[in-house]
């Protein structure tokens, strides 16, 4: 077994190799594991068991009566039992994610990206697939409410009637209303007639966490509002400068596509992209980048203005003086690669930095030629763009009494606006405010109105996507709680009328898709689940050449260390707080669940004698937080980073006080970033749970990875593909090459077993194939198999146990320096061993393997041994310690798949190659007389990787997507020396650095 | 001294044998069998919301099983009909029956018949009505013969073995796909013909594997 010459860790703990690392590891369910909660001994439970025994009869031996209940009248083309799939769109932000949603008998189940729609191209993203849990969430709020009290929405109605008739005397200037941002024609139309009817009314549009500063940067440079596109698939030179792209961007599930086809293109023989990130904190983005610099997000705009004067640009002025703690020759060799690539870069400037960088970036850009082909702009149409001065101005005509009647369309203001508004207190000065809230929320708490806001697939509405694709909003399902839409109250505010939101949206699309021939063109919108040709025209703004000198007035914030407050890549702003499954989802990157630790470099921990778990308090613009530390190798030093979206007190019983809310120290004026801030340590401690410590690699391959360079040159380049033999071992990986210092190809071993082998003749054979160098780790995947297989929620103590029940994870890998690490990611499902170790150990035979390669876990025989999860060398077995399920509230038991077993206490389960798609896919194809083809049975993990990272299919289907994969030099499989002959299989991540660059951290 | 064990203490020997070698296997045969889906389930026949007889309806009546159960060759299920279906014929057929009031409730007032169930495998076992359907297995297999009850009674224990039973030798239990719902038809008893009957239809390969049937 040859050596692996680049060490992998997980963790600091690991890394130091900390006794109680160690012992965590040993034992793979830790010390206290099976033990019962809160004091309830084995002997207790015995004893207990046998009394209630020796008391219970026989009686009720019968099974118990059920009753079937059909419809009334079946609703046109329906029948029980089969799914039906609607198109709608999930409107976020001023993005629109196009979805293809799958409804049992009238309950939408599972999201799946739209393929035809450019914003999800057939996929989708962590917020996405969870997004179906926020409409059965049991908190939501059931009707209207009144300081309290109950009410109908015919009141509500009628109390507006009043209001109306006071505002309309004074053409509504005591009247304002918040919302957020939003990018729809049907409430761009509302919100344009409600200012007709009342010119002064005041209108502040808010998002906590939102890209004002890019489009302020942007209008300065064009000279009106647009807005960006970014063209990953185009790009070839990616710089990201404190931003995160390929995680916490809206678009994020195209830019993911865009740059992995990009980096599959560089092993196909094609030009391989590279990204190069420059970042204070440790993104996503930065996490997938060959070259990384660390720099503090107040630096950024000197960096720029030092690459704008390497890069020539017009009015950059003498090359600045160099940056502390910045190799030149970084910029140097970054430079002249953007240079190398004009029209094939791509400069991304985040959305918490100043807009004077987003101006020069954008001049930057079109020096470079990159204008028009790997950045696109068009003007914003139908939408409203975020802007906190419009939320500060009305906060102060609220203070002064101006306002009489304030509706809140959309947001929690109360929660998230920033702490120096006070934006409670104003709002306590407001005689009637209406709240439209999911839940009670911290708005609602305080209004004298309250609605029960619809979810997206209860509602009628539509979105632009970005670039100007629209679609229409459609309802899978009645409102399920008479929820109202923005759409609804808007249009009853306008009109006076309570019209349906149906009626509403089609008034908009009569003029969009003509009155001639409209219901069958709308037939058509609504099936295909977009309008073809919808996209906006592009505009080529100005040069901007006054753009960079501008920088330099861009003054870096005081000292003191920099806070930056980053939005929650799984709760974004604390909206899906009460979403158990984003909860429990570990961060992509910090991979801690249930909360939100303020996040620190090693050197900034070990300068204030902090390790994981200790209380800082943070002093920052005369506020203060306490809250725990967590380290993150790859942080800037100086930095500390705190998430928003958490510390919630009217969430729900899942969010609510879970984790810090870091809103109450974040100030209008720096939303994004900030110095100024102090860390002190505390003496307390608070205990945070995280899923990184969850396995190591123990000095063994499990990540392989190699450079570009090594690829073509290695001898593995010179090896035809061949095809993999049918269920046997990955393709035979070529000798290690000279120089491979990166233990890539290994030599093959031999392979033999005392088992008898299973023959797989017959059949499909599933496979599959995950890239490493594909894969991003936005945890999309892990979603996507919670929802699809009825994963359960369990809870922060018991993740902290080890018993999270995730089928999939995703595994983050530190490698290289301590401050300045690389890291892959790599999703581990169960391998479907062909001969795997836990079938061979269960003694009741629940779990057993099958003719077409997988390997069965049969949930009603497993008396919970747990055998098999200690055989299994990839611990990717989950036990069902509790009953999880017990006490799901009625509502939620909507959201499960009804064709997944919903597991009980004492049983364990695992990743089954979604076996309810390959049945129906095979009985599909059966009974329609053709055998099973490639692409017919997607896995949930696949259809929703953005990344396009997985491959599933037949393996003994030489033209199948898979086995092609499987035949790819860089196949390999996960500790193949044991021989378990795993039916998953990797492909190794390539790297592609700069080697003008090498040896240069 | 007087004895200490009374002569009839001599019988307990052989008592006590015969009771341990006897009362293993009749515990063993009356759990095997009074524990069994073929005590528990086979004859269950609940009592309906509304006396609904198959025997008048498809057995007199010649009503076609695809007529109300329609989704039996489509889908998983084959799914108890809505009130709609009812109605079709009682709308003006008996119209003022009393035995009919709670369907003539449920069209009006859009609650739906909440029936019994009969025939339920467990959660963890998935059938699907429409394999069998396009295999050639007849409603009759595993439902017996409804067009005779009055009230319908499980006939088939529906247990795991029972169905393997099938899935491991379909031949016997398969017939043209055309005759599914004829509960009538019977197998020509020449083995060619039967042969003859049954290659005409697609080839079967009843899943064995847990798979198959566990999610």
């Amino acid at each position: 077994m040859p050596p692996v010459s680049r060490t992998y860790w997980r963790s600091l703990a690991q890394l130091e190799d900390r006794p109680e690392f160690r012992d965590a590891l040993e034992r793979e369910f830790p010390e206290g594991a099976s033990e019962l909660p809160d004091g309830v001994s084995r002997r207790d439970m015995i004893m207990l068991l046998g009394a209630s025994l020796s008391l219970a009869g026989l009686a009720g031996c019968r099974r118990p009566v059920e009753e079937i209940v059909p419809y009334v009248a079946y609703p046109e083309d329906t029948l029980p039992g089969i799914p039906r799939y609607y198109a709608t769109t999930m409107p976020f932000r001023r993005s629109a994610y196009g979805l293809i949603v799958e409804s049992h008998e009238g309950r939408p189940t599972k999201i799946e990206g739209n393929p035809a729609h450019p914003s999800t191209l057939g996929a989708s993203s962590l917020r996405v697939q969870a997004s179906v849990l926020g409409l059965y969430d049991p908190d939501r709020s059931q009707s209207v409410r009144q300081q309290g009290t109950a009410k109908s929405w015919k009141d509500f109605v009628t109390a507006w009637g009043q209001l109306a008739a006071a505002h309309a005397a004074d053409g509504g200037a005591g009247l304002a209303v918040i919302s957020d941002s939003f990018s729809s024609p049907t409430l761009a139309r509302l919100t344009a007639a409600l200012r007709t009817r009342y010119p002064k009314m005041q209108w502040a549009t808010y998002d906590a966490v939102s890209d004002e500063q890019r489009l302020a940067g942007l209008k300065s440079a064009a000279g009106r509002d647009v807005d960006l596109m970014l063209r990953f698939d185009r790009a070839s030179v990616i710089l990201a400068l404190d931003a995160d792209p390929l995680l916490t961007d809206p678009e994020m599930i195209r830019h993911a596509r865009g740059f992995a086809d990009g980096r599959r293109a560089g092993v196909s023989g094609g030009e391989m992209n590279r990204l190069y990130a420059v970042e204070g904190v440790h993104s996503l983005t930065g996490a997938m980048a060959d070259h990384r610099l660390r720099l503090e997000s107040r630096q950024i705009a000197a960096f720029v203005a030092a690459l704008a004067a390497r890069l020539s640009a017009p009015a950059a002025g003498a090359a600045p003086a160099s940056i502390p703690g910045v190799d030149p020759r970084w910029i140097e060799a970054l430079a002249k690669d953007l240079l190398a690539n004009r029209g094939k870069g791509l400069i991304v400037a985040g959305e918490r930095q100043p807009a004077a960088v987003h101006a020069a970036v954008c001049a930057l850009n079109a020096h470079l030629g990159n204008t028009g082909k790997t950045v696109t702009y068009h003007e914003t149409k139908d939408a409203a763009l975020p802007s906190v001065s419009s939320l500060a101005s009305l906060v102060a005509a609220m203070k002064g009494g101006a306002i009489q009647t304030l509706v809140v369309l959309g947001g929690n203001p109360v929660f998230d606006a920033p702490a120096d508004l006070d934006f409670a207190a104003a709002m306590a000065k407001v005689p009637h405010a209406i709240a439209l809230g999911h839940t009670i929320d911290e708005t609602s708490v305080k209004a004298e109105w309250h609605i029960p806001r619809a979810h997206y697939l209860e509602s009628w509405g539509d979105a632009r996507a970005v670039g100007g694709t629209a679609s229409v909003v459609q309802p899978l399902i009645l409102p399920l709680f008479g929820g109202k839409t923005p759409v609804e109250v808007l249009g009853m505010m306008v009109a006076g009328e309570d019209d349906p939101g149906y009626d509403i949206v089609r008034d908009t699309w009569k003029p969009i898709l003509g009155e001639e021939d409209f219901d069958r063109k709308w037939n058509r919108v609504l099936h295909d689940g977009l309008l073809a040709g919808s996209e906006l025209p592009e505009v080529v703004p100005a040069a901007g050449t006054q753009a960079v000198a501008e920088l330099s007035r861009t003054v870096a914030s005081g000292g003191g260390a920099e806070i930056v407050f980053l939005q929650s890549p799984s709760l974004h702003d604390g909206r899906f707080a009460n979403d158990g499954w984003l909860q429990e989802l570990p961060d992509p990157l910090t991979k801690f669940v249930w909360d939100n630790p303020a996040l620190v470099s090693p050197k900034t921990a070990e300068s204030l004698h902090l390790a994981d778990e200790d209380v800082v308090r943070i002093d920052y613009a005369s506020r203060s937080l306490e809250l725990p530390v967590a380290i993150v190798p790859g942080m800037a030093d100086g930095v500390v980073a705190v998430t928003v979206g958490y510390g919630r007190s009217h969430a729900g019983r899942i969010g609510s006080g879970v984790g810090f809310n870091t809103f109450a120290i974040r100030t209008s004026t720096a939303p994004g970033f900030d110095g100024g801030a102090s860390l002190s340590k505390l003496s307390r401690a608070y205990a945070l749970s995280t899923t990184q410590d969850h396995g190591s690699m123990e000095e063994r391959p499990i990540v392989r990875e190699s450079t570009l360079a090594e690829l073509r040159s290695g001898p593995a380049a010179r090896t035809q593909g061949s095809e993999a033999a049918p269920g046997a071992e990955p393709a035979p990986a070529a000798k290690r090459g000279e120089g491979g210092a990166l233990g890539v190809f290994e030599e093959d071993a031999k392979h033999f077993s005392l088992w008898k082998e299973h023959s797989y003749d017959q059949g499909p054979q599933w496979g599959m194939t995950i890239d490493l160098n594909a894969c991003i780790g936005c945890t999309a995947c892990m979603v996507a198999c919670q929802s699809e297989n009825n994963v359960p929620v369990v809870g922060k103590i018991q993740v902290r146990k080890s018993r999270e029940m995730h089928w999939l994870r995703v595994d983050r890998y530190f490698s290289g320096d301590l401050s300045s690490p690389e890291t892959v990611f790599q999703p581990i499902p169960c391998m479907q061993c062909e001969d795997a170790p836990c079938e061979q150990v269960c003694p009741v035979a629940a779990t057993v393997h099958d003719g077409q390669g997988l390997n069965v876990m049969v949930y009603n025989r497993c008396i919970g041994t747990r055998y098999c999860s200690n055989n299994c060398p990839y611990k990717v077995r989950r036990f069902n310690f509790f009953n999880f399920t017990k006490d799901t509230p009625d509502v939620l038991k909507l959201a499960m798949n009804p064709d997944v077993t919903v597991r009980a206490r004492g049983v364990m389960e695992k990743c089954t190659y979604c076996v309810q798609r390959i049945n129906r896919g095979k009985i599909d194809a059966k009974l329609a007389g053709h055998p099973v083809r490639d692409g017919d049975v997607k896995t949930a993990c696949q259809q929703a990787c953005p990344a396009a990272a997985i491959e599933f299919g037949d393996i003994r289907d030489p033209s199948s997507r898979v086995a092609k994969a499987k035949a790819d030099p860089r196949n390999y499989a996960l500790l193949d020396e044991l021989n378990t002959k795993p039916r998953t299989t990797y492909l190794a991540k390539v790297r592609n650095p700069n080697p003008d660059l090498k040896g240069v951290i | 001294m007087a004895q200490i064990f009374a002569p009839w203490w001599n019988k307990l020997p052989i008592v006590a044998a015969l009771v341990a070698g006897l009362g293993p296997v009749v515990a063993t045969a009356g759990v095997w069998y009074y524990f069994s889906p073929w005590y528990t389930d086979v004859g269950y026949r609940p009592v309906q919301p509304v006396p609904y007889s198959h025997k008048l309806h498809v057995g007199e009546l010649g009503l076609d099983c695809r007529y109300c159960h329609a989704s039996v060759e489509r889908s998983a299920v084959a799914n108890i009909p809505p009130t709609q279906t009812c109605m079709n014929c009682h709308q003006l057929v008996k119209r003022d029956s009393a035995l009919l009031a709670p369907i003539r409730d449920s069209a009006q007032s859009g609650r739906p018949m909440r029936w019994i169930r009969v025939h339920k495998l467990p959660d963890y076992a998935y059938f699907t009505h429409r394999s069998h359907i396009a295999a050639g297995v007849g409603c009759v297999t595993c439902h017996g013969r409804i067009d005779e009850m009055e009230t319908v009674t499980q006939m088939a224990p529906l247990s795991m073995s029972w169905c393997l039973d099938c899935h491991r030798d379909p031949g016997p239990n398969r017939r043209p796909v055309s005759e599914v719902t004829n509960m009538k038809w019977t197998p020509p008893r020449d083995a060619q013909a039967r042969a003859a009957l049954l290659s005409h239809e697609r080839p079967v390969n009843p899943p064995t594997e847990c798979s198959g049937c566990h999610r």
